[in-house]
């Protein structure tokens, strides 16, 4: 099996998906890199890249999920369940200093992780002073 | 059907588990089907070669390790929730396998192990004469 990472794209357009009110809170770390940029990884176990959404609207980014699991049908019974699979549902006010342009979200073994890069403007430039 | 209940919780099933996070890791489904027991477990994250799948007769033990991003020194967390760490889950099966036919896949961090009854723990009709 590849290990490779399947690209999510990020969507600008309003979401039709209605608040997934029955939906999972997937865990999430965040963290920003020595440049500035933010990462989110969010834990998506059993979605595929074509059951994950992230998209961006007015300064919110929302992540949607379908994880749910395969009926295994009545032939089996439950001996004993630690997990359902089900949807997941996140939202995150991005800050203005987010280059919304260039989000980009990446799917890997049920982890989605999304970089935020931070815009140019909002890097913190160093200022030389001049001798005069 | 009470009665395995308890002695499958009395006796501790899942054995020792480390923890992660305050929680126990990984979460796990044990289905029982009529040729097969099937043991879901969730492990986001985690790649194949950091996990460790063994069977000893009717015990499963599913150890591996969730690592974290490389050169975390240089990152500041601004929220954690995931959790890191080596974990070790043990679980009994309620039947017998034919350890020689167990399989293991992960797909999209669920990791499915499927284990083939043996022929003595499948059931069996017997005719009433």
């Amino acid at each position: 099996m590849t290990e490779k990472k399947d690209s999510i794209e990020v969507h600008a357009e309003p979401s039709r998906r209605q608040t997934e009110s029955e939906a999972y809170t997937p865990l999430v770390d965040v963290y920003e890199e020595a440049d500035g940029t933010t990462v989110l990884e969010v834990e998506v176990p059993g979605a595929l890249p074509d059951k994950v959404d992230v998209r961006v609207e007015k300064g919110v980014l929302t992540i949607t999920a379908d994880g749910r699991l395969p009926e295994m049908g009545s032939d089996y019974t439950t001996t004993f369940r630690g997990f359902e699979g089900g949807e997941y549902y996140r939202a995150f006010a991005l800050s203005d200093e987010i280059d919304r342009e260039r989000i980009e979200s990446s799917l890997s073994n049920g982890l989605l992780v999304v970089r935020l890069p931070r815009a140019a403007a909002a890097q913190t430039r160093k200022i030389e002073i001049r001798q005069g | 059907m009470q009665r395995e209940l308890e002695r499958l919780m009395g006796r501790g099933l899942f054995g020792e588990s480390r923890q992660i996070g305050g929680g126990v890791y990984p979460a796990v489904n044990v289905l029982n089907g009529p040729d097969e027991i099937l043991v879901q477990c969730e492990v986001p994250g985690v790649v194949k070669g950091d996990l460790d799948v063994s069977i000893t007769a009717e015990t499963l033990v599913i150890k591996g390790v969730k690592k974290g991003p490389k050169d975390e020194d240089e990152l500041k967390y601004q929220r954690r929730e995931r959790g890191v760490g080596d974990f070790s889950r043990t679980i009994v099966l309620p039947d017998r396998v034919d350890a020689d036919r167990v399989q293991a896949d992960i797909d999209a961090g669920i990791l499915t192990i499927s284990l083939p009854k043996s022929e003595a723990a499948k059931p069996r009709q017997i005719p009433v004469t």
